[in-house]
């Protein structure tokens, strides 16, 4: 980075900091995610986080249907459906008038321009939770997108005594890659499928990029915990495990495998930035079988940890 | 200086073992019953000793029902003492509440004060034993409350439109009818505060003790007292209150040897060997202790058991008795039976349960109209553990965790248990602790700050070696162990107070100017007018009240029975003294828990923050507007009540309100404090802290600018946001109360948290839990607890969405509010958890 520019004034967009984040890494921690991702992964809980832009959201569970912010749109991009608003989102500007109407706390625009020093002032309120582990996590969307943010986000907090993790899908660049690694303590790094192809099927990017740059990570001696988000019919056999962990081993042995069984919790995002939610119907994983799962990592000599 | 514990021995151990399985569910099964017996005997004693000074009757009371009360030992029980016949019994004493019995009996329905929602059963016989019973104290007493009496004479009969009288009748006191006005809560114990199970008598036995007072007596016969009494009246009192403590420790004595009779008499008749000797265990614990010291474990348990039966039984009508330290009491006689191999933690373990069982036991009737009651009450039996000496050690030990082992097994919603957590609280207990929280699930054990609380008491002059010998009591209570008076307090109710300001000193509910001119509303042009109008009633109000606590106080101690028993709880003190800890026989006779308080300051803040951002910053509506709504309690406003709603509000870190709070806090300590305290002579201590009176002082509060409705319930403790407003997270909630240091100066300061059992299902979970409560501790927070949800508040999320903003729910790899999912995933949430707690 240059540092004859003002690192702190580099803005990104953010469309949530998530305070006491206790699932983004060790510790107690903050939580910056930073809108806009390249990849579309079919079971992505967070679709609010795939636009690189400003987002219009409606949480239809507040909605008293009273139809005020329909009046106000200058766009005339809302309209009264039977199940709630119908919003046209290529008429709407985002001037956030009908946000500002809104009684019942319904509406609001997913996602925020900040810059580094704002991002940087919410991180350091909770500065005294963070004991000796915890710290900032950038998150996504996809950090690799907007790494002159996330770097000055990191620089800011390491200038503070402030752990940082970084939380990827490794899809981007390598300089964009290098930009984070030098302020990053911590790298949670996802693997989503080992075969190219489904790889791409399942996410529309292929994978070699991203091994790549695991590579790099590794070579470099970051400290790496990998994610998996395991998906019963997508990457959860034990064909994929033995491709994972056999890939793990060969790159990052040191490395904590953190399984991250499936769920449809994100579900109800879709609806609310009015996308269809493109994941098949997809049983929950039984406790047997997430052990199951931990146990035939193990056997590799990896360390594993199963979430939720 | 901690000792090293095996967590999974601990954890291994069986608490409820199929014995007390069997006894803990006979109770839940057991009707409960109204029980007669005690008030019957204590107005047949009182009959016999008229004529005698005051402290020997209130001894003799004791003693008669301690010698004649029938006594039941049930099959299977490990330790003997409860307090009625039957396995659900609910005592009460006419004397102290004649008219409400009276009401009771005319009524025919019988409140507990541990359940809202059930009454208790009576015989017709006892039905009319009580009821004459209650005749009898009516005839006998003065007509009108002495205390009211005195309000009357000094300060005429308006002050009685500002008072909430809760009629803890000695001597007639009580005034029902002004019962739900509700500016000022008139809340004191009913004679000389709360007795508390004393380690030191424990340690000592009574025998000691009754030596002690026959020895002084002799010596002031002989030489005289003049170092501690003035005058023939100090004189006389002392000798009879040195009498009276003699007449209560040899009636608790003979009372444990009553219960030793008939654990003999029922070993005989046991042809059971394991039975038999469990009872002659019993036995020969009840004839050593309480007069001689404990000589095992076993001994000291039961001894514990009975301090808190004999000291409910002494209080009756205020039966709140904190069991103390009990991890330290109990500690140096378990170290010697396990060291000598005569106990093992599991036998430890199933004692512990069946104390618990015995403690929960206890019951009485509740004699406030439930319509007046806040909530479900509780008797209070506070255990406090661990904790730092005056050498600086930390005192977490075996019992420690096996407490809270007993207590997370048990479930039964008391004892209560506080934690006195520093910084050289072991990690792994307080991880132990927070696990024991999520299988308990509401809110138990409760955290407290353990320098903080030992700081106050430097702060006050009191040496480090008794500072740091404290423990919790009350509902958001702390004192000293066996060394001060446990007064009552008398609390303001801020967000009345603030009312008032918006209209001009005049209450609209009782239409009446209660209050000073302050300006109509209309009128005001910044927040600033607004906040100075609350300050000038504040300032009108806060003399009186502090008149009405000096009078209430004082002729309570001129009033109230005298107690021979809490004297000898206190017998380093209170026998040379020759008083009573209430009337200065204390070591530390302030009594500086005798509390100045206020209640409802959050709810004042966020009512700040709406007017200042909606009336004088965005100008969205007048003034004028504004009262209206209120004034038609949001009716026919149902926008500007969701706008005032979505105004800032305390508990989320959000400086624009939380600098209002900060701003408030400080001139309302500064106006409370303005005058010292006329009895202790040093500045008053303040309270803040709502327990349950928030839903009862609400009642007489309109709807105002946080968007709150009228007579809903105001803020529900000290420093929580008002129910579903801190929506940004726990780190939040916590900044906004620690950003100021009013933790120093309040006791009762408590922060009350929610938290999905998700967030805390794994120990990498819970240790960042206990960073939480570190670092909520490190900036200087006084008392946090945490509810970890149940089904039903799922459930209840579930069909009123919007009254559960801030339920955090775990889901897979990431949280989520429960608002936020789907009714189907939220179903399914509500459906684990139910599953969970099966």
């Amino acid at each position: 980075m240059d540092n004859t520019l003002d690192y702190t004034q580099i803005t990104g967009t953010v469309f949530n900091i998530q305070r006491y984040s206790i699932d983004d890494g060790p510790g107690v921690r903050t939580t910056v995610f930073v809108k806009g991702c390249p990849l579309r992964c079919l079971w992505c809980s967070n679709p609010e986080s795939q636009s690189y832009k400003p987002q219009w959201s409606y949480r239809y569970t507040s909605c008293k249907k009273c139809g005020k912010c329909i009046a106000v749109c200058p766009a005339e991009a809302l309209s009264m459906g039977p199940d709630g608003l119908i919003h046209d989102a290529e008429k709407c500007t985002l001037c956030g008038k009908c946000v500002k109407k809104c009684l019942y706390e319904a509406l609001s625009i997913s996602g925020k321009v900040m810059t580094a020093q704002e991002a940087y002032n919410v991180v350091k309120r909770d500065k005294d939770y963070y004991d000796r582990d915890g710290g900032c996590t950038c998150s996504g969307g996809e950090i690799l997108s907007q790494p002159d943010f996330v770097a000055a986000v990191f620089r800011l907090c390491h200038e503070n005594g402030i752990h940082t993790c970084a939380d990827t899908s490794g899809y981007g660049s390598r300089d964009a890659l290098q930009t984070i690694m030098e302020h990053a303590d911590l790298f949670y790094y996802d693997l989503k499928h080992l075969d190219n192809s489904l790889h791409e099927r399942y996410t529309g990017v292929k994978n070699e990029l991203i091994l790549d740059n695991l590579r790099f990570l590794a070579e470099n001696k970051k400290e790496i915990v990998i994610r998996v988000p395991l998906i019963p019919g997508v990457n959860a056999s034990e064909e994929h495990l033995t491709l994972l962990a056999n890939t793990v081993k060969e790159i990052t042995p040191e490395s904590l495998v953190n399984l991250l069984p499936y769920h449809e919790y994100g579900k109800n995002k879709y609806r609310m930035i009015g996308m269809e939610y493109p994941m098949p119907e997809t049983p929950a994983m039984t406790q047997e079988e997430k052990d199951a799962a931990r146990t035939f990592i193990e056997s590799f000599g990896l360390r594993c940890k199963v979430s939720g | 200086m901690s000792v090293k514990v095996d967590p999974q021995a601990i954890r291994s151990v069986q608490v409820i073992t199929p014995r007390l399985q069997k006894l803990k569910a006979e109770w839940e099964a057991a009707e409960p019953q109204v029980y007669v017996d005690d008030t019957l005997l204590f107005t047949e004693s009182w009959k016999e000793t008229e004529g005698l000074p005051v402290d020997i009757r209130w001894a003799k009371a004791l003693e008669k029902r301690l010698m004649e009360c029938p006594l039941l030992l049930r099959d299977g029980e490990l330790l003997a003492g409860s307090l009625t016949k039957f396995i659900r019994g609910n005592g009460t004493l006419c004397a102290m509440k004649p008219r409400e019995i009276l009401k009771m009996c005319e009524r025919g329905k019988f409140d507990r004060k541990t359940s809202d929602t059930d009454s208790t059963n009576i015989t017709p016989e006892d039905m009319a034993a009580l009821k004459a019973d209650a005749e009898y104290w009516i005839e006998h007493m003065p007509p009108v409350s002495t205390v009211n009496k005195a309000y009357e004479y000094d300060m005429g009969t308006d002050v009685f439109d500002l008072l909430f009288d809760h009629a803890m009748v000695f001597e007639g006191r009580g005034v029902r009818e002004i019962m739900d006005r509700g500016l000022f809560q008139n809340y004191s114990a009913y004679g000389g505060g709360v007795a508390q199970v004393s380690a030191k008598c424990i340690d000592h036995g009574l025998e000691y003790v009754i030596d002690l007072c026959k020895k002084e007596k002799e010596r002031m016969m002989l030489e005289g007292d003049t170092e501690h009494c003035h005058g023939s009246a100090q004189f006389l009192r002392k000798y009879w209150l040195l009498e009276a403590c003699i007449i209560s420790c040899q009636a608790f004595i003979d009372y444990a040897k009553r219960w030793a009779d008939l654990a003999r008499e029922q070993a005989a008749a046991c042809s059971d060997e394991t039975r038999k000797a469990e009872l002659i265990r019993i036995a020969e614990a009840c004839e050593q202790c309480p007069g001689k010291p404990p000589r095992t474990f076993f001994e000291a348990v039961q001894c514990v058991r009975l301090y808190h039966l004999v000291c409910w039984k002494e209080s009756s009508d205020r039966p709140e008795v904190p069991i103390g330290r009990l991890d330290q009491l109990l500690y140096p006689y378990f170290k010697k039976d396990y060291a000598e191999g005569r106990i093992d933690l599991q036998d430890a373990a199933e004692l512990l349960g069946a104390l618990w069982l015995k403690i929960r036991e206890v019951e009485n009737l509740v004699t406030i109209p439930r319509e007046q009651r806040a909530a479900p009450g509780s008797l209070l039996p506070n255990i406090t553990l661990c904790g730092v000496n005056e050498k600086g050690e930390e005192l977490t030990n075996e019992l420690s965790w096996l407490i809270l082992e007993a207590m997370a097994q048990v479930k039964l919603s008391e004892p209560a248990i506080y934690v006195r957590v520093s910084d050289q609280t072991p990690d792994e207990f307080l991880l132990h602790a927070i696990d024991c929280n999520v299988r308990f699930g509401g809110g138990n054990p409760a955290f407290l700050n353990d320098k903080e609380g030992t700081q106050r008491y430097l702060d006050r002059g009191v040496p480090l070696v008794d500072a740091c010998d404290w423990n919790a009591s009350g509902c958001l209570g702390y004192h000293l162990s066996s060394m001060e008076h446990l007064g009552g307090g008398h609390n303001i109710n801020q967000t009345k107070v603030f009312e008032l300001a918006l209209f001009d000193g005049f209450d609209p509910r009782i239409k009446k100017q209660i209050g000073p001119h302050t300006g109509d509303p209309r009128n005001f042009k910044c927040i600033e007018d607004v906040m100075e109008a609350y300050y000038t009633q504040l300032r009108y109000f806060c003399p009186i009240l502090m008149r009405i606590k000096t009078l209430g106080l004082a002729t309570e101690i001129t009033d109230g029975p005298m107690s021979g028993l809490r004297c000898a709880m206190q017998y380093e003190d209170c026998i040379p003294n020759g008083l009573t800890p209430k009337e200065g026989g204390a070591r530390y006779p302030e009594g500086w828990t005798s509390w100045f308080g206020s209640r409802g300051l959050v709810d004042v803040a966020d009512s700040l923050s709406a007017l200042k951002k909606l009336v004088f910053e965005d100008e969205k509506v007048t003034m004028d507007e504004m009262m209206a709504a209120i004034n038609a309690n949001w009716e026919g406003y149902e926008d500007l009540r969701q706008a005032c709603l979505n105004a800032p509000k305390y508990g989320n870190d959000d400086e624009y309100v939380d600098s209002l709070y900060d701003a408030v806090n400080k001139k309302v300590v500064e106006i409370m404090q303005d005058r010292i305290d006329p009895i202790t002579g040093k500045k008053p201590m303040l309270f803040i802290g709502a327990a349950a009176g928030h839903t009862t002082i609400g009642r007489s509060i309109g709807a105002l600018p946080s968007g709150r409705l009228a007579y809903t319930p105001t803020d529900d403790a000290a420093c929580s946001a008002m129910p579903g407003m801190d929506v940004s997270g726990p780190t939040c909630t916590i900044n906004s109360a620690t950003n100021a240091p009013y933790a120093k100066e309040y006791c009762g300061y408590a922060m009350n948290m929610k938290f999905s059992k998700s967030l805390l299902n794994s120990d990498e979970k819970k240790q960042k839990l206990a960073q939480l409560i570190r670092t909520f501790i490190k900036r200087d927070g006084w008392h946090i607890q945490f509810n970890i949800h149940s089904a039903e508040e799922l459930q209840d999320a579930l069909e009123h969405p919007q009254e559960h903003k801030n339920l955090l729910v775990r889901v897979g790899g990431y949280s989520a509010y429960f608002i936020d999912l789907p009714r189907e995933l939220q179903a399914e949430i509500v459906h684990r958890t139910m599953h969970e707690n099966i």
